[in-house]
């Protein structure tokens, strides 16, 4: 027994030692495997835990544009170098983001990092790259992102304060255009770090359009019996619910209020709301939920069609926002007709990018303020319509009347 | 080994930490993983000192943690004390919070002490989730960029951070060994063979264990600051998670060796590597594939040496005697 317990301990210490050699190696192999002037772009995004899914969305809308462009013969200024990406998991903890954006401008020499979906990453990473002097392109929208005098981060939608605002007056016009002022409204949130801060947004919302809040409850996440929740969104009165969840809370939701017949509108906070699962889980239910979303694939169906073409699903606004970061780095690149992280992060800073999958933003391009903040983009108010989602407020975007059942 | 020699192989060992960083990018990942190596392993040390020489299997040490990377942090931004002071400040909090959990845990054993702490720890997430005008609240906190400075404990170079974490390791061990081999060392084992029998032959166990939980909840809030100056940003999922910190820590220890001085060095030696090299190789392919591995790794590993992998290096030695 002994004898045997050795001998299979050895082999597992010869099997890390390999591991661990090939640790040293692998970075050494994948740089010659790449033509010299091939241009690194780190892609830092979640693609395991409860971010998975935005983070498999986001990758693709990245390597949908890497792909547009090499096919298009790469990038002109550098004598049609092809951009490669360095794709790896950020996970869910901001320590493993932090190592994953070292080892990307260490060892790949990447010229720019995108990513990472969930702000908290995001703020991670931002913590290496401002003092590795590398540029790092996001969606994620926490007003810390852009809110701490960063020189190389740049964020293509607008804050989460303006988001935030935004869903509430988006909802109050869009209650108003169909005759109903709104009185009473509801929140329900999950108990994250998540649903607490979008709470504390349409409380504000609220509390400044002297709307009344006659519910405010959190909830655990992963709650098994939402029914005592909606109970209580019966007796309240309300004339509107803001439910703030990811995925699966959300479908349970929606799903024992329509079926207890409660019918008063529902504007969920981006997330688990606009995804097609969301659809593809309450079905009918689905129709005519409302949510707030920084930016919609209707807008410029000529290049997101592309996306639905490749992938099989509509793009999702991660996708599709992670899809602008990177047309706006090459943009930049070719600005500067260098791929230093410094002359790129010069080409950035303070500059204004239009075309390509620009367009496709609210904006109709993207400018950078003088904390990397994209001053153009503002969010939109999307339905759910027979399995679409449609921009609907404001009304220089909508490409639909939004439907209210008060 | 006799005592010369293991004193000499930790020389050593000490010698080639201290010169390791000449070789390497002093911005580089390599030594930032060595780093994070050091790191984690003071922290499983810290947890060492109740869940090996008590064999209290804490599952809330991320609640010292938490404490001290706040302290320190909090102090900087509203009163710009040095994270250095903040340190300390944390690390009596965190021995504040460590005797209070400790009261009522202290009659509670095996899996009912562990649940209790796990409770603590995820009590304490809430609290810094909820608590925003204090904590930030769930958008976390950012460690106010500064230029390089030794007072401030802020330097843009992974190297200085190597040697604090590297004399961080090397203190906490050292505290560690005193502690094994003191009096309270020994009381600290009576308690762990058998309680009832240590009350009869007149160890105060109460007592015995409420100090070595202090001394483990200071290093550990000490810790705390280490990180929080390491990584510039944190949130209260990330210091007071369970996974992230509590869960980690007691792996570590367990993989490495419970109760041994020389078992959280080898877990963490084994695991932080390990779980880097899974995620730089596998990420890219299938998404949750490198989770997947390196849980099945750990698995592996708990299987085949469930006394730790420092065992190896024991089991070696007697046959060895034994041949001879």
């Amino acid at each position: 027994m002994a004898d045997r317990t050795i001998g299979t301990g050895r082999t597992t210490r010869r099997v890390a030692l390999a591991g661990m050699g090939g640790a040293v190696a692998a970075p050494a192999l994948l740089r010659s495997a790449w033509a010299a002037e091939a241009v690194n772009v780190g892609v830092a995004v979640p693609l395991s835990g409860a971010n998975a899914q935005f983070g498999v969305n986001s990758r693709n809308g990245i390597e949908l544009v890497a792909d547009q462009v090499n096919a298009a013969g790469g990038i002109k200024a550098l004598g049609g170098a092809k951009i490669n990406l360095v794709i790896a998991d950020s996970t869910s903890t901001p320590t493993s983001a932090a190592n994953v954006a070292q080892r990307m401008i260490t060892q790949n020499r990447v010229s720019a990092i995108l990513g990472a979906f969930a702000s908290s990453l995001t703020i991670a990473i931002s913590e290496v790259t401002e003092r590795r002097d590398v540029p790092l392109l996001t969606m994620s929208f926490a007003d810390q992102v852009t809110g701490r005098g960063f020189k190389n981060v740049f964020q293509v939608v607008a804050k989460a304060s303006a988001i935030g605002a935004a869903q509430f007056d988006g909802t109050l016009a869009i209650a108003k255009a169909a005759g109903q002022t709104l009185e009473r409204v509801a929140i329900m949130y999950e108990d994250t770090a998540y649903g607490t801060a979008q709470a504390v947004g349409l409380r504000d919302g609220a509390k400044k359009a002297g709307v009344q809040l006659v519910m405010d409850d959190a909830y655990p996440l992963g709650i098994t019996d939402v029914t005592p929740l909606i109970n209580k969104l019966r007796a309240s009165g309300a004339q509107a619910v803001f439910p703030v969840s990811y995925l699966s809370d959300s479908l349970q939701i929606i799903r024992v209020m329509r079926q207890q017949g409660i019918t008063i509108p529902a504007i969920g906070g981006a997330a688990g709301y606009v995804i097609p699962d969301f659809e593809k889980g309450l079905g009918e239910f689905a129709e005519g939920v409302l949510s707030i979303s920084p930016a919609n694939y209707d807008l410029a169906p000529e290049l997101t069609d592309a996306f639905r073409k490749r992938y099989g699903y509509f793009m999702v606004h991660e996708a599709l926002e992670h899809a602008v970061c990177m047309d706006v780095l090459v943009q930049a690149i070719e600005k500067a007709g260098k791929a230093d992280p410094a002359s790129v992060r010069n080409a950035l800073a303070g500059g204004r990018f239009e075309g390509g999958w620009t367009k496709a933003m609210t904006g109709g391009a993207v400018q950078f303020d003088a904390a990397g903040l994209n001053t153009l983009s503002v969010p939109v108010m999307v339905q759910w319509r027979q399995k679409e989602l449609v921009t609907v407020w404001p009304d220089q975007f909508a490409k639909g009347k939004a439907v209210w059942k008060s | 080994m006799t005592r010369p020699t293991k004193l000499a192989a930790a020389a050593l060992a000490l010698l080639a930490a201290l010169c390791l960083p000449l070789g390497l990018d002093h911005q580089g990942y390599a030594i930032r993983v060595a780093t994070l190596v050091f790191l984690f392993g003071a922290m499983a040390q810290s947890w060492n000192v109740v869940g090996g020489l008590a064999n209290q299997m804490s599952l809330g040490h991320a609640a010292f943690f938490g404490i001290g990377a706040y302290t320190s942090t909090l102090l900087l931004i509203h009163a710009g004390l040095s994270p250095w002071l903040g340190m300390l400040a944390g690390g009596v909090l965190g021995g504040l919070a460590a005797a209070l959990i400790s009261l009522p845990t202290m009659r509670l054993s095996g899996h009912y002490f562990a649940l209790a702490t796990l409770a603590f720890g995820e009590v304490m997430r809430v609290v810094a989730n909820s608590w925003a005008g204090l904590t930030g609240g769930p958008v976390g906190l950012s460690v106010p960029f500064a230029p390089d400075s030794l007072a401030l404990f802020n330097f843009k170079s992974t190297v200085p951070h190597y040697y604090i974490a590297l004399a961080a390791l090397c203190l906490v061990t050292a505290i560690f060994v005193w502690i094994r081999n003191s009096a309270l060392g020994y009381r600290l084992r009576a308690v762990r063979e058998n309680v009832d029998a240590a009350e009869v032959v007149g160890v105060d166990t109460a007592r015995t264990k409420l100090v070595a939980a202090v001394i483990s909840g200071v290093l550990m809030a000490m810790t705390g600051t280490l990180y929080a100056q390491l990584n510039f940003f944190f949130d209260p999922d990330t210091v007071f998670g369970a996974a992230p910190i509590s869960i980690r820590v007691a792996l570590i220890a367990i993989v490495g060796g419970v109760g041994t001085a020389i078992g959280p060095i080898v877990g963490a030696l084994v695991i932080i590597p390990l779980e880097e090299a899974a995620n730089l190789f596998l990420s890219s392919q299938v998404a949750g594939l490198s989770g997947f591995a390196y849980g099945l790794i750990l698995i592996a590993v708990i299987l085949v040496q469930p006394h730790g992998l420092a065992a190896i290096g024991r089991r070696f030695q007697r046959k060895s005697k034994g041949a001879s």
